[in-house]
């Protein structure tokens, strides 16, 4: 969005510190007080990963864009909202970016995954060329499951995370069809350069690993992402307390969506509003220097998050959990059906066991209207021009 | 009124189908329209099953979004039957009035 550029640009708004308010603030799955962890909560905050609009870098596709401005938006909030899971993945939700401190390596492998050149696994280069097959050219405007289905597809080169990334359709999450997909020995193939075994030097870059882990490591990590449109024009304010809750699980990932047509990445909520990263300020793209080390500090956003009202929020989101382990899963599950029971929140998505044995299998469908009924509605309607058409199913 | 005597008629006839108009929401601009808005539903069937029947028809892949939403506000319980459905929300007029769309986009 151009426009929106240029005033963040040339602007640059005073960002406002959090509100004096006894309400929590909740920061993916964290819960804060502003009087007494405010120091906390701008740590948590800035300890994410914070893509933004970049210029310069190297042509997509060797001839396309060098920028993403006014177009990317979207596809760096995907970048955040799957950045937050690797580093749930590979550096855990306690994990804290500390300015100047020297850094674990995980954390650069986690970085180095997404900066803007062409071999990175979720780089934007990666993720234009990807949407091609999604149906958007290079530079089109992405949604919320647009930029999800990428994601997943590039995941599948990513065996250093070894992700299992599932996105539930039709706002209903079926469990069945997550356990399977976590559960699936699918040979690592990564298994040698697989992470989750690094501390122990017994286990490294040994193959027969696999023999001997026990059953709580045969759980692929899960990124769940959940695509949904919460009203039409404006959210439906019955999935406000549905929403908030989702950023109370400490499975939480946050939610990508946007005020209409300029896209953020929600990490949390204080009050009736939301807080969020803002991808909308355009940066120089970030070459390693001469050590080959990779200058960070512009992927933290080191002043206080920006907040907007709920009832602001476009109705097209996807959110997003991350369950490490097999009891994460089983947890969050709980935590869906209880909150189903609370009466002021209305379920945004259905979870269920299994698929509805039509759903995997389409082909027993039968399309074409009940003849019979369709000989009486010809009769019944002939002379009053009627169109209904009748569905047998 | 003409459409809540059409829809008497329809219902007297048919008795056990639920009379359903299914309309694409005007800013929509990913999803077809349907050739036929205009539907007589069994009353046990699902909503998950009369999505993926319209999902067919507009020959729409599976990583497409296609939210029905009922009375323009909210994502009904796709495992809902027709008649459930119906009972909450139908309209005055005696139809029931679903609108789909996909998700907006984003620069």
């Amino acid at each position: 969005l151009f426009l929106a550029t240029l005033t963040y640009d040339t602007l640059r708004f005073e960002y406002e510190d959090f509100p004096e308010t006894k309400e929590p603030v909740w920061i993916l799955g964290r819960k804060y007080s502003v009087f007494t962890e405010k120091e906390e909560i701008l740590l948590d905050v800035t300890s994410r990963l914070w893509f933004t609009y970049r210029k310069n870098f190297p042509a997509i596709g060797g001839t396309g864009p060098t920028s993403d401005t006014g177009w990317g938006c979207m596809l760096r909030c995907g970048q955040m909202i799957f950045a937050q899971a690797l580093v749930c993945r590979h550096l855990g939700r306690d994990w804290r970016w500390i300015k100047g401190k020297r850094q674990v390596d995980n954390y650069f492998s986690v970085l180095n995954a997404f900066v803007d050149r062409k071999d990175s696994y979720y780089s934007i280069h990666q993720i234009a060329q990807m949407g091609v097959g999604e149906g958007k050219s290079i530079g089109q405007w992405y949604g919320p499951n647009t930029v999800a289905q990428v994601l997943k597809k590039l995941a599948t080169f990513d065996t250093w995370s070894s992700l299992a990334v599932h996105i539930a359709m039709d706002n209903t999450v079926v469990m069945e069809e997550i356990r399977r997909l976590c559960q699936s020995n699918a040979p690592c193939a990564g298994a040698a350069a697989c992470p989750a075994v690094e501390s122990d030097g017994l286990y490294n870059g040994c193959p027969e690993e696999a023999g001997v882990r026990d059953r709580h490591s045969l759980w692929k990590p899960l990124v769940l992402l959940i695509p949904l449109r919460l009203g039409l024009t404006e959210i439906n304010e019955a999935y406000i307390e549905t929403l908030k809750h989702c950023f109370m699980m400490p499975q939480s990932l946050g939610v990508i969506g946007g005020k209409p047509n300029s896209a953020h990445y929600f990490i949390g909520y204080v009050g009736e509003e939301l807080i969020y990263l803002d991808p909308h300020t355009t940066q120089p793209a970030v070459e390693p220097n001469d050590s080959g080390c990779l200058p960070d500090e512009s992927f933290h956003c080191q002043h206080p998050p920006c907040r907007m009202s709920i009832a602001e929020l476009d109705p097209s989101i996807a959110v997003g959990f991350f369950c490490n382990t097999e009891e994460d899963f089983n947890d969050w599950c709980q935590q869906i059906k209880k909150l189903s029971l609370v009466r002021a929140a209305l379920p945004m998505f259905e979870l269920v066991e299994r698929q509805p044995s039509h759903f995997s299998n389409p082909d027993v469908l039968n399309l074409t209207p009940d003849s019979s009924d369709a000989d009486r509605l010809e009769r019944f309607f002939d002379s009053e021009d009627e169109d209904f058409e009748i569905l047998s199913l | 009124a003409t459409r809540m005597h059409e829809v008497t008629e329809i219902r007297i006839k048919y008795p056990n189908k639920i009379p359903v108009v299914v309309e694409r929401y005007q800013k929509e601009k990913t999803l077809p329209p349907l050739s036929r808005t205009k539907f007589l539903v069994a009353q046990d069937l699902p909503l998950s099953q009369f999505a993926v029947t319209l999902r067919t028809r507009l020959c729409l892949a599976s990583s497409q979004t296609f939210y029905l939403l009922v009375n323009n506000k909210g994502l009904p319980n796709m495992a809902m039957t027709m008649q459930e459905l119906y009972q909450d929300n139908k309209d005055e007029d005696g139809f029931l009035y679903l609108t789909y769309a996909s998700q907006e986009m984003f620069g």
